[in-house]
């Protein structure tokens, strides 16, 4: 669905490039293309999915649009302001509307802090200066998580891993953020647990009127919970659809790979696209899927510079696409 | 053939408890299980609920303290496990029944290349001349999917990828070519492409070599792609057993189909996914009666004092749980 208001986030031509240094002289040897030129938008109310493996660069998408890495090249704009231009205090009031939630619940949270103190910290930034106002604050977030008033006053070790993240959740909504980024949210929890958080999350996107980046290498739980999806791979977007059609129509080669190699909980078979060949070197410049790709051809010795759409709301970047 | 000689290494009774302060984590509550010639069993469960204790039972790798064998016997081709000395069990060990863990990083030796970790796998057991040893090293990379096996014997296991040193474990595992492998969540730390890579490496290898695998995992998916039967556990005891078929089309405990109704999927979009209420029980305070009913949608005020029995679906099927028993009786009897 293609709504007409304005994006809450949009990001475009990102690059970030991490020198690899070798040698006593710590000369820089080459370059790891991390995020390499990266274009898309995240509407109001929407959950966005970034997949893909280890390595793709989608963890460093959302440590570029929090700040914590200046990107080498592009632009981020949040709620129509360019952001990556504003300097740390510019910067600061606009940090509090866009909040991360990380994977591992067990080492995000200050095992000194009590969840009080942890949340408390998001509560003051906010600007409750009242002790009691603070107070009934935390209570409530607590409420909104589905965590006992009275955990206020404990450690994070006394929680079980769904709890912590709960907490984790608690604190990220503490400044009252318009964009959570959630990396891998439920990859670290038992899987009775993990229906919990996915509930909570969707929840609390309804009534708070939240948007989601949400990163992950589990398809299914972003089959489940994502509107539209971007399929990463070396650094750039392969694939961007609406989730139903991307699971249901995907065009890329790796997208294919990638959807066929997810085993489902069913009786229905399995059969992985598995190249059993040794891939084929490319030449610089070329496709960077070209070396493992079943559909490669002479056109592939060159990447495809764009993006080209396929259908609605459907982009992918291959030469065999169109 | 006949049934008993099918069976190939069979687990009765077993309880593994751990002693510390306080009462005793009874992490490992009674289980009973059978892997049969060459074929694939999965045990899948929650974290803690017993899965890995057990293997690690069966493996005789307990510390003990603070483990305890509190009961049970395990029997593998005939011998029993438990009281065989611990000689003779390392002796099966590598041999018979080979192994493969979850982090290869950690179970390989970074001082040493992978070819000497693998020819010292083979050494272990068998006397060969060097030059054997290193051709068998080749072959055995070769065929877990490792290109130019030659040059590879020299890398040291920094050198290569999650997916490869999985792959030079299970290498290792197949050294001796074992009747057995038993494989603890072996590809949960790696990309969902390698982990369809080497699932169906070791789909493969176990036709080629005729071997049977026991494969630990929590993960449902990986249950549907690669089990002959599962046995799913929980709380230290297993609740439902059955071929892939039955429990994937056909559950019959409450846990077994809470855990498939929670997991999320395309088809569920815009629908609430079902949760588990609640978390699992700390294994030294478990409690009484059915160890699930807390969480349980179906419970009766029964389950909260009587220990469930097995019931008996047919073929193989069977779930701890006698109120949806009932339930199915009485359908069937009123139809």
């Amino acid at each position: 669905m293609s709504a007409p208001t304005a994006p809450l986030l949009t990001v475009e031509a990102l690059k970030k490039y991490f020198p690899v240094r070798r040698g006593l002289l710590q000369r820089t040897a080459g370059h790891v293309k991390a995020v390499d030129g990266v274009d898309f938008q995240i509407q109001p109310l929407q959950t966005m999915g970034l997949v893909g493996e280890s390595g793709c660069g989608k963890s460093t998408v959302a440590r570029l649009i929090l700040r914590l890495l200046n990107p080498d090249n592009g632009t981020i704009r949040f709620d129509d302001r360019e952001i990556t231009g504003l300097d740390e205090r510019d910067f600061k009031p606009l940090r509090r509307k866009i909040q991360m939630i990380f994977q591992d619940p067990y080492s995000s949270l200050n095992p000194r802090m009590t969840v009080a103190q942890s949340i408390g910290d998001g509560v003051r930034m906010a600007g409750i200066r009242d002790k009691a106002e603070q107070r009934n604050r935390i209570k409530q977030l607590l409420e909104m998580v589905g965590m006992p008033a009275a955990s206020a006053d404990r450690y994070p070790h006394e929680f079980s891993g769904g709890q912590r993240q709960r907490v984790g959740i608690a604190r990220a909504l503490s400044v009252s953020p318009q964009l959570i980024l959630c990396d891998e949210p439920i990859s670290a929890l038992d899987v009775s647990i993990q229906a919990q958080i996915i509930n909570l999350l969707k929840d609390l996107q309804k009534e708070l009127g939240l948007s989601y980046l949400f990163i992950s290498h589990d398809l299914n739980v972003v089959s489940y919970i994502c509107d539209h999806v971007c399929v990463m791979y070396r650094g750039r977007i392969v694939e961007s659809a609406p989730a139903a059609v991307l699971f249901d129509d995907p065009r890329h080669p790796y997208t294919l790979k990638l959807l066929s190699a997810v085993p489902e909980a069913t009786t229905v078979g399995w059969s992985p696209r598995v190249e059993s060949e040794r891939p084929k070197a490319t030449p610089p410049g070329g496709c960077s899927f070209a070396d493992q790709c079943p559909d490669r051809n002479d056109a592939c010795n060159q990447a495809p510079q764009d993006l080209v759409r396929v259908g609605d709301e459907h982009f992918v970047r291959c030469w065999n696409a169109s | 053939m006949k049934q008993s000689q099918n069976i190939l290494l069979s687990v009765e009774g077993l309880k593994v408890h751990f002693l510390g302060d306080g009462p005793p984590a009874r992490a490992v509550d009674g289980v009973d299980f059978t892997v049969r010639r060459q074929e694939t069993v999965c045990i899948v469960g929650e974290s803690g609920c017993g899965k890995t204790v057990t293997a690690l039972a069966i493996l005789g790798l307990l510390k003990q303290p603070p483990a305890v064998i509190a009961g049970g016997r395990i029997t593998f081709d005939g011998r029993s496990l438990l009281d065989m000395p611990a000689e003779a069990l390392r002796e099966l060990r590598g041999r018979r029944i080979g192994m493969i863990f979850q982090e290869p990083m950690t179970s390989l030796n970074p001082v040493f290349t992978i070819g000497d970790q693998i020819g010292e796998a083979v050494l272990t057991h068998e006397q060969v001349p060097a030059e054997a040893v290193r051709q068998r090293t080749v072959r055995l990379l070769d065929e877990v999917g490792i290109a130019d096996a030659e040059q590879r014997i020299q890398d040291y296991p920094h050198q290569l990828s999650g997916g490869q040193r999985q792959r030079v474990m299970i290498a290792m595992a197949l050294a001796c070519e074992p009747d057995l492998i038993i494989a603890d969540e072996p590809t949960t730390a790696l990309d969902v492409t390698v982990q369809a890579q080497i699932l169906t490496l070791l789909k493969k290898l176990k036709q080629e070599k005729r071997m049977a695998v026991q494969y630990i995992t929590h993960d449902l998916g990986v249950v549907a792609a690669i089990a002959d039967r599962v046995y799913v556990m929980y709380a230290g005891i297993v609740v439902e057993q059955g071929t892939a078929g039955q429990i994937f089309d056909r559950a019959r405990h409450p846990y077994t189909m809470a855990l498939l109704d929670a997991l999320p999927t395309k088809e569920k979009r815009g629908q609430r996914l079902y949760s588990i209420p609640g978390s699992v029980p700390h294994p030294a305070y478990k409690p009484k009666g059915c160890p699930f009913h807390p969480r349980c949608r179906y419970r009766r005020s029964a389950c909260e004092t009587v220990y469930p029995d097995m019931c008996e679906y047919g073929r193989g099927h069977r779930a701890r749980c006698p109120v949806l028993f009932a339930d199915a009786l009485q359908m069937e009897t009123s139809s």
